[in-house]
């Protein structure tokens, strides 16, 4: 029987964050030398807990799970436990079925994740083979330096993370930045998942509004949620269990009461906008009551139509907040929000009845979700709504409209900047964006179509995996494998040549057509397989590192051990990088390219967060993440419950920031909100997305689900996760299973003229006839083969949630797979 | 913020009503506690019910391997991974959620065992396997052997919550 040791009195502790997602929870890490273990009596072990007997519910248990043995890199053996921080605010001493196994994402030469890249690896032309650093970095600085002196900086194409938690965070954000920009000054940048270098809320940035500005607390606070295209049960899901339901279910009260005197308040109510009957609509209804939770089930794309006819119905019925938009927004943006999205020239009852129809929900339900949102309470106060969105809306029909009617509709209800209140993303992964400022413009430039055209003649991929993930994946993993072949032959036919003859001849190759791939990552990927260098990074746990979660608490990441092999941190390799390219240019006598690549002398994480920071001064100016004033003594001081950013210098005491706007400013040269454009009643489909879906009859609608975080990449060496998910799973409606002959656990395939890819049929109830929804970027099978290139003109973001194909049946469910469980999902009761 | 002290002090058990018809509380205590001679844990063989009288669809309460740790025996309308009895549908579990604690809830329409605090859900005729929800485990499974018509617990697989080893 599986026995987890316990840690003794004398462990080391330290604090730390789930690397997974935006929520962000708290944890503890205990580690100790094998064999010195702690006792079950309380006085015995670390946790103080006694373990002799039965504990009680919501106990501090540590489930086997939550422990790993590591070994140091002096050969020590110690175990590793990870439990929720009961002491958090954000969790409480929950766990998520992500961070309940976070030490099983630990390297272990017993366990699967000794997959982990160890070593820097060269491809020469048969295999990747290891090298040393200073041989990758050197290669790999001279063929960028020979592309920028040849072709110019932009030839020099990047897709790197961007976000926080685990792989991400402020150091590592910083360094990739400047590198990139100050150092080699390229705007052919992208982040990690798409094909362009740009904010996936370019809207709430153009109405001055913070991407993340309600504090969790909120959620405890208001009397109506609003969901757009989120699924927080599954995906942000100690936020929806331990903020949003102890609401529905009425158990914030006391604090509803004691927060607001006479003001009436209730159980919470929640909307929630989405195509699929997710487990968090029920999940809602079990803690709400059926009766306080409306569900719009619609059509793809239509989010934009329904939330902007809610604002019509708050306009109509004089709803909106005068005194708000009076004082707090440019009032020339309202006029010409009121004409274009809310539709003011036209009647009312006809806008309702074509978004109905468009939408496929009934107009009952838009006029109740106006009520719910707006309604003035008993009394004539103002109903506290909390309003969020994630990829539904992000990735979807039109990323910046649908982000706009959001932010709008809160902005003409008041809904921003006060307690029980909010509109702001949920979130997919952590935040911790801090770089010199990109020197590309707007909308920025597609560098999928240049790496595709050969136009990247060096490509660098950080941390992300667009072989799964990117549009059209089919073809860009063609391109990387027919660009990379001449180069590989270049180092093959160069071999124990001197470096520089190495170089001629990998430019050669280039002029060719060819692209010299880099990637960074901490395991073999189906992107890192293609690349000429491969470069293995530490990762979360490995080094400290700092990142703000969905309600900007930024906190300390500590190191508790060390990385596998030769792996360093992301922050290192790109200073490595920066001071070899600065030795070349002075070795070349151009000090001007040299001095480019100055300021990488970083010797802890901790030299590259302060040097990061002075971007931010401490004023109403700074960003959301600003952390002016912190340190990691600081940090370290405040444990699991950190600061909420932006700080503020007071007296010189930092001072963090609850909840946004709340003291009057927003961002924008007037501080007064801004209405941001939002088309009535909705755009339409994309005239390349409308041929795709007048051909093919189902809708792949696609996302994250609750055990497995993004490509799995972590999740496929761990047998919990991966046997969850052994093929991405395909929600299919009955109806439509039956008309194809397709059983629950029978094997499909999807196609259209872009790709087709494979997927494992789930039949359920959750999706409407003709809707699927499919696991997004699972290494077995990604969705990215059946989206065509469309992206939305103005911002360059994808519509990741608009593929149409046929189903097939393949094949009965592998024998392998026996295991697996095809009761529904979203029962909750 | 989520006060579990509520749901600790309501019934012990609490069926969906879809199973109440099937459940039946076991009344049987240990018949034989073999004393732990060596490290490995040694289980007591508990008389749980007589098969004849758990229909298709039915469940005991029962509590192994000692008081203070319930379980639930189902006799699934199919087989179940690693069942036992008549076309494997008999499998038992601790009703401990491995998230938590809370005592799960048996909904014999939907075949499903569901939390009521974080609703992990879990399927009993895949082993325990979890469906949806936060638990990072799956249910410990209760070993059960079938002498005529007695259904006995004699093991458990898997780390029951709240417990450093299954036997205290």
């Amino acid at each position: 029987m599986t026995l987890v040791p316990l840690p003794p009195i004398d462990a080391k502790r330290f604090n730390t964050v789930c690397q997974f997602c935006i929520v962000g929870c708290g944890y503890k890490v205990y580690k100790w030398p094998v064999g010195r273990d702690g006792s079950t009596k309380a006085a015995g072990n670390a946790l103080g807990v006694d373990y002799t007997g039965q504990l009680p519910a919501d106990a501090e248990w540590i489930a086997p799970s939550m422990h790993s043995v590591v070994k140091d890199s002096d050969g020590s053996s110690h175990n590793v436990v990870i439990v929720p921080d009961k002491a958090c605010t954000v969790n409480d001493g929950i766990a998520s079925v992500r961070g309940g196994g976070l030490a099983q994402t630990l390297y272990s030469e017993e366990r699967a994740t000794k997959a982990r890249l160890t070593h820097p690896l060269l491809h020469d032309g048969d295999k990747q083979a290891p090298v040393s650093w200073d041989e990758a970095v050197d290669l790999g600085a001279r063929v960028i330096k020979a592309v920028i002196d040849r072709w110019g900086p932009d030839a020099v194409g990047m897709k790197f993370f961007d976000h926080g938690g685990g792989g991400g965070g402020f150091e590592n954000n910083w360094a990739v930045g400047r590198f990139f920009f100050t150092g080699i000054g390229t705007t052919s940048a992208s982040i990690h998942n798409r094909p362009a270098y740009n904010s996936e809320v370019h809207a709430a940035g153009d109405a001055g509004v913070g991407t993340l500005n309600n504090a969790y607390i909120d959620a405890q606070l208001a009397d109506t949620i609003l969901i757009v295209g989120a699924n927080p049960y599954e995906t942000q899901s100690n936020y929806f269990l331990n903020h949003m339901v102890p609401n529905l279910r009425g158990e914030s009260l006391p604090y509803k009461k004691d927060s607001f005197g006479e003001e009436p308040v209730n159980s919470g109510r929640m909307i929630i906008i989405d195509p699929r009957r997710t487990m968090t609509v029920s999940a809602a209804e079990a803690a709400a009551g059926k009766e306080n939770v409306l569900h719009l089930q619609i059509e793809p794309g239509t989010d934009i139509a329904v939330v902007n006819t809610i604002a019509r119905i708050v306009l109509e019925r004089r709803w909106h907040d005068v005194a708000f938009i009076a004082d707090r927004t440019e009032w020339q943006t309202f006029e010409s929000y009121q004409r274009s999205a809310l539709g003011a020239e036209r009647p009312l009852a006809e806008m309702i009845a074509e978004t109905a129809r468009i939408a496929g929900i009934s107009a009952k339900q838009i006029q109740q979700a106006a009520e719910w949102i707006a309604k003035p309470k008993p009394g004539g106060t103002r109903r506290r709504t909390l309003m969020h969105y994630e990829k539904g809306l992000i990735w979807g029909l039109k990323n910046y409209e649908g982000v706009a009617s959001v932010i709008d509709l809160a902005l003409l209800t008041g809904n921003i900047g006060k307690p029980g209140t909010g509109a702001s993303r949920l979130g997919g992964h952590q935040e911790g964006y801090v770089r010199p400022p990109y020197p590309g413009g707007r909308p920025a430039l597609n560098v999928d179509e240049k790496v595709r055209r050969g136009e990247a003649k060096v490509f660098w991929v950080g941390g992300c995996n667009p072989v799964l993930t990117t549009l059209k994946a089919e073809t860009f993993e063609q391109s990387l494998i027919e660009r990379g072949q001449p180069v590989r032959e270049a180092i093959a036919a160069t071999k124990g040549k001197p470096i520089g003859e190495r170089v001629a001849a990998i430019v050669e190759a280039l002029k060719q057509g060819g692209t010299f791939l880099l990637a960074q990552d901490i395991y073999s990927t189906a992107t890192t397989k293609h690349a000429h260098l491969v470069l293995p990074a530490a990762q979360w746990g490995e080094t400290n590192l700092t990142s703000i979660n969905g309600e900007r608490r930024l906190r300390l990441y500590q190191r508790f051990m060390d990385p596998p092999g030769e792996a360093i941190p992301d922050w290192k390799i790109m200073a490595k990088f920066a001071n070899r390219m600065n030795a070349l240019y002075l070795d070349d006598n151009d000090p001007l390219q040299a001095n480019k690549y100055l300021d990488f002398d970083w010797k802890t994480d901790e030299d590259v967060f302060i040097h990061a920071r002075y971007q931010f001064d401490g004023s109403a100016k700074d960003p959301m993440e600003g952390y002016a004033g912190v340190t990691y003594k600081l940090l370290e001081k405040l444990g699991n419950n950190g600061i909420q950013t932006p700080t503020r210098l007071v007296n010189g005491t930092v001072v963090g920031t609850v909840r946004m706007h709340d003291h009057g400013r927003f961002g924008t040269p007037s501080g007064r909100a801004r209405f941001v454009k939002a088309t009535w009643p909705w755009p339409n489909y994309a005239a390349q997305v409308e041929r795709q879906k007048a051909k093919f009859p189902f809708w792949v609608n696609n996302g994250r689900v609750n055990h497995i975080w993004q490509t799995q990449y972590h999740h496929q060496y761990i047998p919990f996760y991966r046997d969850h998910n052994p093929i991405p799973a395909l929600e299919m409606h009955a109806d439509d299973a039956a008309n194809l002959g397709i059983s629950s656990g029978d094997i499909v395939e999807l196609s259209n003229d872009e790709g087709s890819v494979e997927a494992m049929a789930y039949i359920t109830d959750a999706v409407k006839k003709g809707h699927t929804f499919m696991l997004f970027g699972q290494p077995r099978g990604s969705v990215g083969d059946l989206l065509s290139d469309h992206v939305d003109p103005e911002t360059t973001i994808p519509y990741y949630k608009g593929a149409w194909a046929a189903i097939r049946r393949v094949g009965p469910q592998p024998e392998s797979t026996k295991q697996l469980s095809f009761l529904p999902r979203n029962i909750a009761e | 913020m989520a006060d579990l002290s509520d749901l600790n002090r309501r019934d012990f058990i609490k069926v969906g009503s879809a199973g109440i018809a099937g459940l039946i509380v076991a009344k049987a205590l240990p018949r034989s506690a073999a004393a732990a001679t060596t490290s490995a844990p040694v289980y007591p063989v508990m008389d749980i019910g007589p098969l004849s009288a758990l229909a298709p669809g039915g469940a005991i309460q029962f509590n192994y391997p000692d008081e203070e740790s319930p379980a639930i025996l189902i006799r699934l309308t199919e087989p179940g991974l690693n069942g036992a009895g008549p076309k494997q549908s008999l499998v038992a579990f601790s009703q401990l959620c491995t998230h938590k604690g809370c005592p799960l809830d048996y909904n014999a329409e939907r075949k499903l065992l569901i939390c009521p605090c974080h609703w992990s859900t879990f399927d009993p005729a895949k082993a325990g396997a979890i469906v949806i929800g936060q638990a990072s485990q799956p249910l410990p499974q209760v070993t059960l052997k079938i002498e005529d018509d007695l259904i006995q617990a004699i093991g458990v697989d898997g780390l029951i919550y709240g417990r450093h080893t299954n036997i205290v």
